[in-house]
């Protein structure tokens, strides 16, 4: 017990403001990544070119497939090489969203896709438009697939974002460089112990709000019978 | 009311669906198309609401080429029902009748009303069924929606591509029996594609049949099955004939000269007796419950005669002999 007091006050107010980098990080990451692959997304299901589906498909998922760490790196080499900054809070954003946006975009591609083509048809036949269909059949019925595609991509950035303490954007990675550093486990788990909880807490919120946004008729739990 | 103009429909892979389709369907009848997949039913029924739209020809909705109206607003006066797939599994029952209603923008009150009248038209309980979802629901509660949903902002012309496909044959035969029931209250000019010649013959007032887009015969049900225009209707027909026959053919038929004299007025009509448009297996069927050999036969409230079992089950013979059917 007298541990857990004696490293909560040592190393209490630095985990507050690693912590809250990484939220910091992780949220903008996630707000931009969330935007730009839901309107990409849904202009691919839209695109009369399925050349251009392949090739945007085919860029995200080579980007999912460099090692985060190299992707941080290249980032860095060729903002030094644009002129941009390439330490602190710009770089590692860059690198989280095109790290988080893939599996939004596919989920919102193949959610959207996926939704019965006859459902699509009865709506056009009763006089939607376009939009129409968009905002009150496709997007509501490809709910869940997209949300899950967000979950993913939320819980992968909290793991990323540790790593961009090494270009001085801050965030629980600061804690665990140092631990390694020093051999100090301490900072050690004040640096992934808070991670993890991270991770949890918000695939739980996404979780809520999945449910909240999941049309009820959707739902598993409606009961079978009237 | 719908006239169809020389109407050529051909992908662009070259396949021809339609071919050269001229037909009119007069407003309040139901017409039937009817065809093997492929023959161009659904293809014929989708252009009506441009959906899909024709390569040649015109098709004009009293008289105005649909060509040259707003698509979207072409879609809203025209009720569309498909198998029970096409509800919209995220919506309530009442939000799923309420979608045309709402992009016509009814006032709330409006949908309101609506929705309970046509859940009452449909025969399900509007405070049981409202806020349920389709998942809730059986094939037939569903399908039943289905319907109600295309007749919601009152549309002139309805369009059904085979609504009671996905059903039991006990349900689907109950759904036919009350929608030919709702049809007559609500008058509706109705363009049904089935697969299904029984179902044809009961639903349609006329049928088109067609065969890789090409129309072969558009005719009332009895001349149909009497009087096939050509080999592909007699074979489409085969062995059912017999069966259609029964079906199509009504008392009038086999009832010599009604006769004005004997005719009189009834004041009450048995709930179970023979009317003169009843189908001979109708007939058969009510000889049958009752277990008697002569019943009366009514036309409305008008007595015009009796049938003898024995008559009815000759022309059923004769029948068998024309149409060389097998049972």
């Amino acid at each position: 017990m007298n541990t857990v007091t004696s490293f909560l006050q040592k190393l209490g107010p630095e985990i507050l403001s690693r912590t809250y980098e990484h939220i910091y990080l992780v949220f903008f990451a996630m707000v931009i990544a969330t935007i730009t692959a839901l309107f990409v997304g849904v202009y691919l299901t839209r695109c009369r070119w399925p050349k251009l589906v392949s090739i945007i498909m085919g860029v995200a998922g080579t980007v999912q497939t460099i090692p985060s760490l190299a992707l941080i790196a290249f980032i860095v080499v060729i903002f030094a090489f644009v002129k941009l900054p390439t330490i602190g809070t710009v770089p590692a954003l860059v690198a989280l969203v095109l790290y988080a946006l893939l599996p939004i975009l596919r989920n919102t591609y193949t959610g959207i896709k996926q939704v019965d083509s006859s459902i699509v048809e009865v709506a056009t036949g009763m006089g939607m438009k376009p939009h129409q269909i968009l905002f009150s059949v496709e997007l509501p019925l490809s709910l869940p697939v997209i949300m899950a595609g967000i979950r993913i991509s939320a819980v992968w950035t909290i793991g990323v974002a540790t790593l961009c303490g090494l270009i001085g954007a801050g965030g629980l990675g600061d804690l665990i460089i140092k631990g390694l550093r020093s051999i100090r486990p301490d900072y050690l788990l004040a640096g992934t112990l808070p991670a993890a909880a991270l991770a949890l807490v918000f695939d739980w919120i996404l979780g809520l709000v999945e449910k909240w946004l999941t049309p009820e008729g959707l739902r598993a739990s409606v009961e079978n019978q009237v | 009311m719908i006239r169809f103009e020389h109407v050529n429909k051909t992908y662009p892979n070259g396949l021809k669906a339609v071919c050269n389709l001229s037909l009119e369907i007069e407003e309040g009848e139901t017409l039937v198309l009817l065809g093997t997949s492929g023959s161009g039913k659904t293809t014929t029924m989708k252009m009506v609401n441009r959906l899909i739209e024709p390569t040649e020809g015109r098709i004009l909705i009293e008289d105005t080429d649909i060509m040259e109206q707003d698509p979207i607003r072409l879609r809203r006066k025209i009720g569309y029902a498909i198998q029970h797939i096409g509800l919209f599994p995220h919506m309530t029952v009442a939000e799923n009748i309420a979608v045309v209603p709402k992009l016509l923008k009814w006032s709330e009150d409006k949908i309101d009303k609506r929705i309970c009248e046509l859940l009452s038209l449909v025969g399900l309980q509007p405070e049981q069924f409202r806020l349920c979802y389709p998942a809730q629901l059986s094939g037939g509660q569903q399908q039943r929606i289905g319907v109600a949903r295309a007749l919601a902002a009152d549309p002139p012309i309805v369009l059904m591509d085979e609504p009671f496909g996905a059903l039991d044959p006990i349900t689907r035969e109950q759904l036919q029996n009350e929608f030919i029931e709702l049809e007559t209250e609500i008058k509706k000019t109705i363009i049904f594609v089935t697969h299904d010649v029984f179902e044809a013959v009961k639903m349609g007032d006329r049928i088109a049949l067609l065969d890789a887009g090409v129309l072969q015969q558009l005719a009332a049900p009895v001349e149909l099955v009497d009087n096939p225009a050509n080999e592909f209707v007699d074979q489409f027909l085969g062995q059912h004939r017999f069966q259609l026959s029964l079906l199509t053919k009504t008392l009038k038929t086999i009832i010599p000269q009604i006769n004005q004299e004997t005719a009189s007025e009834k004041s009450s009509v048995p709930p179970l007796c023979l009317k003169v448009n009843s189908s001979l297996i109708e007939a058969l069927d009510i000889f049958k419950k009752t277990g008697k050999v002569t019943l009366p036969v009514y036309q409305k409230c008008l007595f015009v005669g009796n049938l003898q079992k024995a008559a009815l089950l000759k022309a059923i013979t004769d029948i068998l002999g024309e149409t060389g059917g097998t049972t």
